[in-house]
């Protein structure tokens, strides 16, 4: 940008108008698509295009917009990098700070017989938070001497989260400059374009009356514990306490289900509660762990049928709402 | 000589140790990064949010209020001494703890003791869920360090340290390992590139030691060749620990992991040839009339037996308090003691961590199993009054089993 002495202000110049359409159509793919495309071979609109497209989705100023612009960079990302050399992925893995080698084949036990890379296991454990296929478990990885073996496709995976991470950490930045109108006018446009979109995605709210039926085997176990008083860790407390607050159960209503506790406290119980609703500290609303780490911690009583199709117990809940609702289209039982 | 409460007593030998003790305890590294937490012997109130600057500053307090507990937090904070969500959170250290309470141990726990809050109704072993005679819940529990709990949790310890060394290439100086001064071991490692991991990342660090979510078929087994014994990673571990099961399992233990009386029996009569064929021809096709779903259950077997058994709450937790090496544990009066790796094998906790060397005074034991302390082994006692080395009074009044005689004079 600075090398071509473009100027911010100069955006709604008419010289550089193929640049910011490019940038309004990037973040327009995103919506619409949940991908932006390739069109390298406009190489320099391509670069230009990028940062400007971050700044109207930073003007945007709506988070899911952003989240959702970011993931699709990455997909960009991932398509251009998978074809990529090996040679060229160590470059762009470097420009990340990851130590990633080629991978030693070692003879004798054909240990990575599959695979092309080598990385330490941190730069790997920072870029799969988000991966949920069971294949990218570290369990479930040959590793060795701290550093886990990958093959070409999937460091170039890994390493379009480093670009949706990068993204999102720039489009989290407070703005800083004023945009010509001719661009805030596409930002709000883009805006618009967004919230008509996300109107038609399947928004469920969640209903005001909480069903017990409907409830995962995991929150249904906690909670036939807490109605009969059973002691229940503080991993499971929290499990409990931040889905039925989820769920749209009042806070009194939260506390009334610890109450058979033979150490119950109102005061402590209202305290967490309370907390975990919002309405204290740092007034964060907590949300539930998701299963995996609930197996993690041996609160996971085992999988039933619909929980191999969600990884969230709320998912579960929303999932379950829907098949009780199509099986009985009078009112479902509740609590 | 005015009389005292135990509570007391217990704190003025406390304050003595400490006294002789002090520069022996260390503060951690980066300490003015660190929270800094006291359990205090008074109401057994936790002081803390406190943060120093200085060895010194760190000792004063330690000696001003001598606490019954000394922890600091594995995280690094820009400004330690705020309330939690104002602290800064830059990072935090990798803990693993292994606690015998978290291990099945061959002792079942028989020295442990609880009572029923409600009806008093009591009992031994690991306590109950629910009170066999009233149905409470709340209980008072003792639990005792043995050396059966402690033989297995240091068997899981070394499990531990050789899955950080050769999986995660952990070097021995990136790992500090103790003895906690009660019923397991704590490994803390510091390395610069682990400190950034959050909650999720740990949390996979936590499955991959104890083999949650593995899935077998990642490591070639659909193929019909499976790992070889001498495989890094859980590729070997599968292969070493389906091999230990198949070689050393009994006929209870093979129905015990749901496989049919008839598999079982014929796992016991062909294990010569098992051994034997997996070394010409590697494993999984050697036994006739075992199916993919008895192998998948001696492979979860495999993977029970090679898994790690530790706490997965600390080492997922990024805020986690630990216990300060060479501090006292106000449940034992033992101290923390930290070993180095290449020793824990030979190492004794319960000769090694004794902090009270000298001396001897009489007590009134309530209760208590027998026990073995440094070379000597006491007990059980039960309603008696006794004479006994400090440390083994101590830990009997630490343990709420005892009360100081009357007429007891300490002798340093």
């Amino acid at each position: 940008m600075q090398k071509l002495d473009l100027k911010i202000t100069e955006l709604d110049n008419p010289e550089y108008s193929r640049i910011v359409d490019r940038a309004e159509k990037r973040i327009e793919e995103a919506i619409l698509y949940a991908m932006v495309s390739d069109q390298t071979r406009n190489s320099e609109i391509e670069i230009l295009s990028f940062p400007i497209a971050v700044m109207m989705a930073t003007a945007a100023n709506n988070p899911f917009l952003q989240r959702r612009y970011a993931l699709a960079e990455a997909k960009r990302a991932y398509n251009i990098l998978k074809q990529e050399s090996r040679q060229k992925l160590t470059e762009v893995a470097q420009v990340f700070n990851w130590k990633m080698k080629p991978a030693k084949i070692d003879a004798a036990t054909s240990q990575a017989a599959a695979s092309d890379f080598a990385t330490h296991f941190t730069n790997y454990l920072k870029n799969t938070g988000n991966l949920r296929e069971s294949k990218w478990k570290l369990v479930n990885r040959t590793m060795r001497s701290g550093e886990v073996y990958l093959s070409k496709d999937e460091a170039a995976r890994l390493l379009a989260e480093e670009v949706r991470a990068h993204v999102e950490k720039k489009l989290d930045l407070k703005i800083g400059f004023t945009l010509p109108e001719a661009v805030t006018k596409r930002g709000d446009r883009l805006k618009q374009l967004f919230l008509v979109k996300k109107g038609q995605m399947r928004r469920e709210e969640m209903p005001k009356e909480t069903t017990v039926d409907a409830f995962p085997p995991c929150i249904s176990q906690l909670y036939n514990m807490a109605q009969t008083g059973r002691h229940i860790s503080h991993i499971a407390r929290f499990a409990l306490t931040s889905f039925l607050i989820n769920s749209g159960m009042t806070v009194e209503n939260v506390i009334e289900c610890f109450r058979p506790a033979s150490d119950f406290s109102e005061r402590m119980t209202r305290y967490q509660v309370e907390h975990i609703a919002g309405d204290r500290g740092s007034r964060t609303k907590y949300i539930p762990p998701r299963c995996d780490t609930l197996r993690t911690h041996g609160v996971c009583p085992g999988m039933d049928e619909l929980c191999g199709k969600v990884r969230h117990p709320l998912a579960y809940y929303r999932r379950k709402l829907r098949i009780i609702k199509t099986q009985t289209p009078t009112t479902a039982t509740r609590a | 000589m005015n009389k005292i409460s135990t509570q007391e007593f217990i704190q003025q030998r406390f304050a003595e140790y400490y006294k002789q003790n002090l520069s022996s305890i260390q503060p951690p590294t980066t300490m003015e990064k660190r929270e800094f937490a006291f359990l205090l012997f008074k109401e057994r109130a936790m002081l803390r949010h406190k943060g120093f600057k200085t060895a010194e500053d760190f000792r004063d307090l330690l000696q001003n209020v001598v606490p019954s507990d000394v922890y600091f937090s594995s995280a690094y904070y820009e400004k330690p001494e705020e309330e939690m969500d104002a602290k800064g959170w830059m990072g935090a250290d990798l803990i693993f703890d292994i606690d015998a309470d978290h291990i099945p141990t061959p002792c079942n726990k028989q020295h442990d003791t609880w009572s029923c809050k409600n009806c008093g109704v009591t009992g031994r072993g690991t306590k109950p869920e629910k009170c066999p005679k009233c149905g409470g819940q709340k209980f008072v529990d003792v639990s005792w360090p043995c050396p059966i709990c402690l033989g297995s949790a240091k068997e899981q310890t070394m499990k531990l340290i050789d899955v950080l060394d050769e999986d995660f290439g952990l070097s021995l100086k990136e790992m500090s390992l103790a003895f906690s001064g009660h019923r397991g071991y704590h490994v803390h490692v510091e390395k610069e590139t682990i400190r950034t991991l959050d909650s999720i990342a740990r949390k996979e660090i936590v499955d991959y030691v104890l083999g949650i979510g593995l899935e077998p078929a990642v490591y070639g087994f659909e193929k019909g060749e499976g790992p070889k014994l001498e495989d890094t990673g859980w590729k070997g571990r599968i292969a070493r620990g389906t091999y230990e099961f198949l070689l050393t399992a009994t006929q209870e233990q093979l129905e015990k992991a749901q496989l049919k009386r008839k598999t079982a029996s014929q796992i016991i009569q062909q294990r010569e040839e098992i051994v034997e064929s997996w070394k010409q021809k590697g494993p999984w096709k050697t036994l006739k009339g075992i199916g993919p779903d008895s192998w998948e259950k001696i492979i979860r077997q495999a993977i029970e037996r090679q898994s790690v058994k530790i706490d997965t709450v600390v080492t997922t937790d990024v805020h986690r308090l630990i216990r300060l090496a060479n501090t006292l544990h106000g449940e034992t009066g033992l101290k923390k003691i930290e070993v180095p790796v290449n020793e824990i094998e030979g190492f004794d906790p319960l000769k090694n961590a004794v902090a009270f060397r000298q001396g001897a005074m009489t007590v009134d034991v309530s209760d208590a199993p027998q026990f073995k302390l440094g070379d000597h082994v006491y007990g059980p006692y039960r309603n008696q009054r006794v004479e006994l080395p400090t440390a083994a009074a101590i830990l009997f009044l630490c343990k709420g089993a005892a009360k100081i005689a009357e007429e007891t004079t300490h002798v340093p």
